[in-house]
């Protein structure tokens, strides 16, 4: 039974809110969301402030003397239609129609072929001489890149591979007979890479067997109407070792020549511009001129002539084209880095994202720490990466037999550092594993310090070569507490990567020498010290390319730009030194060092912070070959633009 | 700044009509105009009620370009800085057209050439005539296309950009229309017409103000002999790195077919100043890459390179043989294309040591249009 009171209450409630209804009060609503004026897109241009630096000459540190010939090769990509340009937010972007169906964008990437060859973008790649020619070749090769990583491969394959093959292993009959179709494209070259046998005096080329059919050879599939051969080569029943034969594929037609036998690999996840195939060869007959004969040659009664008696080196003899590749490729995925990151870095200076206090604008994206940690750090990656490729062109251009072993340590090491850094997710699959798997190279590393060192110390001689002269002084000495000082010297920076890789080494020689005293083979001791040769193969890339960023600082003098680049090292070295587990777990640093490690880390960050759209300028890629997202995307994705 | 009798004013509601005013002079660009028309455009875009601009001109031709005489005269006078003055206040303008917030309509009777050019073809809307003319001449003077051409003739289909920058070529309304530089076409007789109906919707909205030119507009056929239908060729040969390798491209065509045309590609690259040609090469290729202020950045550079005349004199040279004494005959020094190295080539895109000199500074922006973005 309900008291008198609380019915009254209910009464007088309810009469309250039929008054209200009644009498239609304004109530305001709780302002929980308000909206807000719409988002404007305003270029970084405006509000970024002014570089300190002279951004032309941070390009040049990047590009040198290749700037004359990279900027044409975009001005000549963008000027045309077979590059799909396409306006968006008023700007005009080229970039690969990746929609297309695989046959469509392997077509494609012929027909760009082809028009950049119309051009004469193509004209003189081998009478060009020198160490400037070489360098042409690679900027070339590496600009098309930064459109389509399939055209930079197919362009590679057909004139670094095939056209490598055919300037060093070859003599003067192939460079009159194959440089000027190989330049015009009225051959298409690919190379293969085999263990098979050739047979007799007028070769016969055979794929003996199922497994030993070559594959993903890049343009076999379509286009190529020649190949480089490798393959064993059995005279007079001796095995004379790896040798290179020409072999015709298809006819002017494009039909595939007989004794031949070709496969299309198919659909792949990236890269879908390169026609790769398989190929088999069923006694296929080529002429005795065929043998790239620059090493070794075959008389026409059957004598096989060489001036390199070891086997061994006479194959090292042929590696040269392929380091090539190796180089260039590196190189590639430093441009992919470089487009990725301008992209990234370009939107997060313009998009804003909740505000710190209410009333205030939203913050920028680069200005939250956690944004800068993602992006900044890469960017030093890139500039201290794009560096080192520099160096590794310079020692690639000038080798000679001796050096020829540091260029290919120096090739793997790089390769297999770069890789991790570009970022174009489908192509980086294939990153990983062509031209040397990362695992094997990191090995090869290891395998190539181990050598030196052991002769060294067998002659008992300094260690000389590899970078690895300062084995030979007292080991550096780490300060037991580090501050953001102490880590920004090159001092320390220098000390501490040459002690973890004067370290791993040590551990690794003794690893070996345990498991040799076991009297295991070295093939099996390779295999299972795989852990301790990657800390190692990787102590001794980011030595060397600490190294290399030191060497191009030094060209600068004192100002603005070295400053730059100084802050640039710093965070190159200081982000390794925080994500290489090998600091901590061999005792490099201590857990408390570690942590000044990581707040550095973050000061570094934000010291960059001001130069990122200057940073990211310099890199030197035109607005056309980033992304509508790098710019106004608000219009960009504006309902008149679909 | 005081007004000038050699820019004309008219109010109409919400319209501006700007009126090049010096016929004799076929409206050649003097100081004076160019900071009158500076004056005029930032008072406009501060002003709520200005919504359109229509740029013209009296007599029979829009604007000849940059008075280049009178800049030559100062030069003589006193030094090169004085000339600067000039460059920097037309670049800036340039830039303040290129960027600007509301519509401008250019209407372009008679020859537009040069700085003319760089007064009208960074606006909105160019409507060319049926006897409208555009030329970028300035190879044939010792100078160089500049008041931001480095920008629009990149953007010009193919390699376009090149061929009109380096020959000078004289293209037509109907040649304008189809490569871009005249956003419509509208003849003669219909041109007052035209006027009267912006004034009349009185609007800055830009899809009413192309509406309203839609309305008047024709799609004028190109000339049985366009240079325009050459584009294959000119993009095979206009394409090449250099300029030795552009002209023996077309000396390669001329061995398969010689004809007019050709021949006088051949004649006017071999007229040219070399310096120019190659300065003006480099230039629109940078463009090309380049935002619109950038490129006026660099632009005055180059400008200021050639008033100092420590390289070549040409542009004095080109000067007196075409404008002052008419003879038609400059002697270009350095002579030839050979003798023009790179390093020197450098210098015109390198800043200048002068402690006076500092590179253009162009009026901070803000709040731009979408369209006015994407050229920065």
């Amino acid at each position: 039974m309900e008291s008198s009171s609380s019915t009254m209450d209910r009464v007088n409630f309810r009469t309250q809110i039929l008054t209200r209804h009644l009498q239609n009060h304004h109530i305001p609503p709780t302002d929980l969301i308000h909206t807000a004026p719409c988002v404007n897109y305003s270029p970084p241009e405006l509000s970024e402030p002014l570089a300190n630096f002279d951004t032309k000459s941070l390009r040049k540190l990047l590009d040198g003397k290749s700037i004359d010939v990279i900027d044409h090769m975009f001005n000549l990509m963008i000027q045309s239609n077979l590059f799909c340009p396409r306006e968006r937010g008023g700007k005009v972007f080229v970039s690969p129609d990746f929609n297309q169906s695989m046959e469509q964008q392997r077509e494609m990437t012929m027909k760009r072929i082809d028009y950049l060859r119309e051009q004469g973008a193509f004209d003189g790649w081998f009478s060009r001489k020198g160490d400037d020619g070489e360098l042409w070749r690679f900027a070339l090769a590496e600009t098309v890149s930064v459109f389509d990583h399939s055209l930079g491969i197919k362009l590679g394959v057909h004139f670094f591979l095939w056209g490598g093959a055919i300037r060093f292993m070859g003599t003067k009959r192939h460079h009159d007979k194959w440089f000027k179709p190989t330049e015009t494209f009225e051959v298409r070259g690919i190379e293969t890479v085999t263990r098979y046998d050739a047979r007799t005096e007028e070769f016969i080329i055979s794929t003996p067997c199922e497994s030993a059919q070559k594959y993903w050879i890049g343009g076999a599939a379509n286009h190529a109407t020649h190949t480089v051969v490798f393959s064993q080569l059995e005279i007079n029943g001796v095995n004379e070792g790896v040798h290179a034969f020409i072999a015709q594929i298809r006819d002017a037609d494009g039909n595939i020549c007989p004794n031949v036998r070709i496969a299309d690999c198919g659909h792949k996840i990236g890269l879908n511009g390169v026609d790769n195939g398989r190929i088999w060869f069923d006694n296929l007959r080529i002429p005795r001129e065929n043998l790239l004969n620059s090493v070794a040659d075959v008389s026409p009664d059957g004598q096989y002539l060489t001036a390199i008696k070891d086997p061994d080196q006479r194959f090292a003899a042929f590696l040269a084209p392929l380091t090539s590749g190796r180089v260039t490729i590196a190189a590639s995925s430093m441009n992919t880095a470089k487009v990725g990151l301008a992209i990234a870095i370009r939107y997060s200076l313009s998009r804003r994202a909740f505000s710190i206090r209410p009333n205030e604008p939203e913050v920028l994206l680069l200005d939250y720490p956690s944004h800068q940690r993602r992006l900044l750090p890469l960017l030093a990656k890139t500039y201290a990466l794009s560096f080192a490729s520099n160096y590794l062109k310079m020692i690639y251009v000038k080798r000679t037999p001796a050096s020829i072993k540091t260029v290919h340590v120096v090739s793997s090491a790089l390769k297999a550092t770069e890789n991790h850094v570009g970022h174009l997710k489908s192509e980086y699959d294939v990153q990983l594993t062509f031209e040397g798997d990362n695992n094997v190279l990191m090995q090869q590393i290891s395998k190539a310090l181990l050598a030196e060192f052991l002769a060294a110390k067998k002659r008992n001689k300094p260690v000389r070569g590899l970078g690895l002269e300062h084995l030979n002084k007292p080991a550096p000495i780490i300060p037991s507490q580090l501050t953001s000082s102490t880590l920004r010297t090159t001092q320390f920076q220098t000390d501490i990567f040459c002690l973890r890789e004067r370290d791993l080494l040590h551990r690794f020689v003794k690893e070996v020498s345990e498991h040799q005293a076991l009297g295991e083979s070295k093939e099996h001791i390779f295999t299972v010290t795989y852990q301790l040769a990657e800390d190692l193969g990787r102590a001794f890339s980011d030595r060397l390319i600490l190294q290399t960023f030191l060497d191009v600082e030094a060209t600068v003098p004192a100002g603005s730009l070295k400053d730059v680049l100084g802050l640039m090292r710093s965070m190159y070295t200081t982000i390794l030194i925080e994500e290489d587990a090998s600091f901590l777990r061999y005792g490099y640093l201590s857990t408390d060092n570690a942590a000044v490690v990581r707040k550095e880390v973050m000061k570094l960050c934000s010291e960059l912070r001001p130069y990122a759209l200057s940073l990211v300028s310099s890199l030197g890629i035109p607005d056309a070959f980033l992304a509508p997202i790098a710019f106004n995307w608000v219009d960009a994705n504006s309902w008149s633009s679909v | 700044m005081a007004p000038t009798t050699q820019v004309l004013l008219k109010e109409s509601s919400h319209v501006r009509t700007i009126i090049l005013n010096r016929p004799k002079q076929l409206n050649a660009l003097s100081l004076e105009m160019v900071s009158r028309l500076l004056e005029l455009f930032h008072a406009y875009e501060e002003d709520p009620n200005v919504k359109l601009i229509i740029l013209k001109s009296e007599g029979r031709a829009f604007c000849a370009g940059g008075d280049v005489t009178a800049v030559v005269k100062d030069i003589n006078k006193g030094n090169w800085k004085l000339g600067a003055k000039f460059f920097s206040t037309e670049f800036t303008l340039n830039y303040l057209m290129a960027t600007y917030t509301k519509p401008q309509v250019s209407l372009l009777r008679g020859i537009v050439m040069g700085g003319g050019g760089g007064v009208s073809v960074h606006g909105r809307f160019r409507v060319a005539t049926d006897n409208s003319v555009f030329a970028m001449p300035e190879t044939e003077l010792g100078l160089f296309p500049d008041v931001g051409a480095s920008y629009y003739l990149s953007r010009l289909p193919g390699f376009f950009g090149e061929y009109v920058g380096l020959t000078g070529a004289r293209l037509d309304g109907a040649e304008m229309l189809a490569c871009g530089l005249a956003t419509h076409f509208v003849p003669l007789e219909k041109l007052s017409l035209l006027e009267d109906a912006l004034c009349k919707a009185n609007t800055g909205d830009p899809k009413i103000i192309c509406s309203i030119i839609n309305e008047f507009s024709g799609t004028p056929k190109l000339k049985e002999k366009s240079q325009y239908f050459r584009l294959k060729t000119i993009n095979r040969c206009f394409s090449r790195r250099t300029v030795e390798e552009i002209i023996s491209a077309i000396e390669k065509e001329a061995s398969k077919n010689m004809d007019d045309w050709i021949t006088w590609t051949i004649q006017s690259l071999k007229k040219a100043s070399p310096t120019s040609l190659k300065i003006s090469l480099r230039s629109i290729r940078e463009g090309r890459l380049q935002g619109v202020g950038q490129c006026l950045i660099r632009e005055y550079r180059m400008v200021c390179t050639v008033m100092r005349g420590e390289f070549s004199r040409d542009f004095f040279e080109g000067c007196r043989a075409l404008l002052l004494d008419k003879d038609k005959n400059p002697k270009w020094e350095p002579s030839k294309l050979e003798l023009v190295s790179d390093h020197m080539v450098d210098q015109y895109f390198a800043a200048k040591d002068d402690e006076d000199w500092e590179d253009l500074k162009l009026p901070p922006r803000s709040n731009l249009p979408s369209h006015a973005i994407a050229k920065l």
